[in-house]
């Protein structure tokens, strides 16, 4: 297999109508009323959302934007009213920060420079947000995460991960960029920095230490089951690089998989007890 | 026998976990194939059951004979038609060992099964983990001809359906549970199985979602040259119908003439180098 961008791309319109069809099922058996999700402006949620949109109509699909004092972004906001009125969504906006300030106070061992614990409680209350609206209008919620930050468990565990479905998860980051500019999405978006929005200045392939284009051929490797070396030797680049991807992908999996307990009993609950993910 | 007859690929999506749903779904097609003039009709693999539905599997196998098979006989006696559907089978000697199998009956009842010998334990699959596999390949005469029955996985092993063709079947039927990333390889082993063996090929696929696996249809029949003769569409509900005529195979026999050129003794060598793998 030769790793190069060739190697992800796909058939668009195919990609598209495989997403579309899986919403579509998904909310008619599940006998939700509709979609809810985050809309952060970015491309990830901005996709997503209009594919519910496409997949479902735009009436049924609430982009919630959830900003707070110290993330916040004008261009953000304006990107995610774009992509509703393009795709006939509804969006709602809440600002959280009175709600995570109420956090930070009701307890005196908060500890206010803990950037890392401080995001994750953002990601976590924006969680809320959204599965109280779901619970409320008896809608589904939508995830928005990609292939590229699952699998390197670039993601807060029960924040913004938390969700019914994650229509795009089985498509990396790039191929997102390229499903997005195939359904429409203005390119402003697809070109901007991707950032979980956890702090001010925060920017994802920083943080991730590689470049998306890079890393995503590295996973597309594993996911092909490659070896490092090999991985390595065809993009060029060092072996430690690739065994950095692999191992932080590796010990993730405990962010993938959510329930775990030690066995006791005859079938256990996340263990051996394989059912069908849905009654339908 | 009949020389020529049409048959029925009904591509058409599962209730999991329900088999009343399904059998209803069963006999209104069939009841819909048999107004287009179809003696065989064809469902997908699992079709009495839907495919993931794992653990409950143990809920939902059945002895064969059983009320599942019992009540494909009634529609089959009834609309007097031929039909084949697949269904988790319970051992009678046993009381939780399952077999992925197709079933055939007819207007005269019952005629025969055949469970699944190569059982995918890979990728989405986990067959091995739920089923036994079986160890006999299947032709049953019918009035129809001498129909050969295999299961989705078992054609990437050319001997299985090579084995039906030796029992004399000349109309093999896959019936399948396929999803789309794999679309390719039918594509391109169910015009084989057809070509090498010189033998119609009915192919019914499996279409919906089921835990978020999405199967993808693409029905056909083959003839005994490789020749796509029908094809359903991709990824939603479809019935085609096309004729197995088989004084076609005969042509094509004569022209590649693969029974013919068959090396038995090469399966020796193949059992042998097989074991040492």
């Amino acid at each position: 297999m030769e790793l190069t961008s060739s190697a992800l791309e796909l058939d668009w319109q195919e990609a598209q109508a495989r997403i579309e069809r899986f919403i579509k099922d998904y909310v008619k058996k599940s006998g939700a009323k509709g979609i809810v999700l985050g809309l952060s402006g970015g491309i990830d949620s901005c996709t997503v959302a209009a594919l519910s949109a496409l997949a479902i109509g735009g009436k049924k699909v609430l982009g919630l934007q959830l900003p707070e004092k110290e993330t916040r972004n004008a261009t953000d906001i304006k990107h995610s009213i774009f992509v509703a009125k393009k795709f006939g969504f509804k969006t709602e906006t809440i600002d959280i920060t009175p709600a995570l300030q109420a956090f930070y106070k009701s307890f005196s061992t908060f500890d206010s420079s803990d950037k890392v614990c401080n995001g994750n409680v953002k990601a976590r209350m924006r969680m809320i947000y959204i599965y109280y609206h779901a619970n409320k209008l008896n809608m589904l919620v939508c995830g928005s995460s990609d292939k590229s930050e699952t699998m390197m468990g670039y993601f807060t565990k029960w924040g913004d991960v938390a969700a019914d479905i994650s229509p795009l998860m089985d498509l990396y980051k790039t191929q997102v960029r390229k499903l997005a500019r195939y359904i429409g999405i203005p390119k402003e978006i697809i070109a901007k920095p991707s950032t979980p929005a956890l702090w001010r200045g925060q920017l994802a392939e920083k943080e991730l230490g590689i470049e998306y284009e890079q890393l995503d051929l590295i996973l597309n490797g594993l996911e092909h089951f490659m070896k490092t070396e090999e991985i390595a030797k065809q993009l060029h680049v060092d072996s430690a690089l690739v065994d950095k991807v692999k191992r932080r992908w590796l010990s993730a999996e405990h962010k993938r998989r959510m329930l775990l307990t030690a066995k006791i009993e005859y079938r256990t609950v996340g263990m051996d007890f394989r059912l069908p993910r849905d009654p339908f | 026998m009949k020389g020529d007859f049409k048959i029925a690929l009904a591509q058409i999506e599962c209730k999991r976990a329900d088999k009343t749903d399904n059998i209803r779904k069963i006999e209104q097609t069939t009841q819909h194939a048999r107004k287009q003039g179809a003696e065989l009709i064809v469902f997908p693999e699992l079709s009495l059951t839907g495919y993931v539905v794992r653990d409950e599997i143990y809920e939902l196998a059945e002895p064969i004979p059983g009320p599942a098979t019992e009540a494909v006989e009634k529609i089959a006696q009834k609309t007097k038609t031929y039909i084949v559907f697949g269904m988790p089978e319970l051992s009678e000697k046993a009381q939780a060992t399952i077999h992925n199998t197709a079933v055939l009956v007819g207007p005269e009842g019952l005629i025969g099964k055949y469970q699944k010998m190569y059982l995918p334990t890979h990728s989405v699959f986990e067959e091995k983990r739920y089923f036994r596999p079986g160890y006999q390949a299947a032709a049953f005469d019918t009035k129809l001809g001498k129909i050969g029955l295999i299961i989705c996985y078992d054609i990437f092993f050319p001997e299985v359906s090579r084995l039906t063709r030796l029992e004399g079947a000349q109309l093999i039927v896959c019936i399948s549970a396929s999803p789309a990333i794999r679309r390719m390889f039918f594509e391109t082993l169910t015009v084989a199985r057809a070509l090498e063996n010189t033998a119609f090929l009915a192919y019914v696929n499996l279409v919906g979602i089921e835990d978020g696996l999405q199967f993808c249809g693409g029905s056909k029949l083959v003839g005994p040259n490789g020749r796509i003769l029908a094809k359903a569409k991709y990824d939603k509900e479809d019935m085609i119908m096309g004729t197995v005529n088989y004084a076609d195979i005969r042509p094509v026999e004569a022209f590649v003439p693969t029974l013919r050129d068959l090396r038995p003794e090469l399966f020796d060598k193949l059992k042998e180098n097989a074991e040492k793998l």
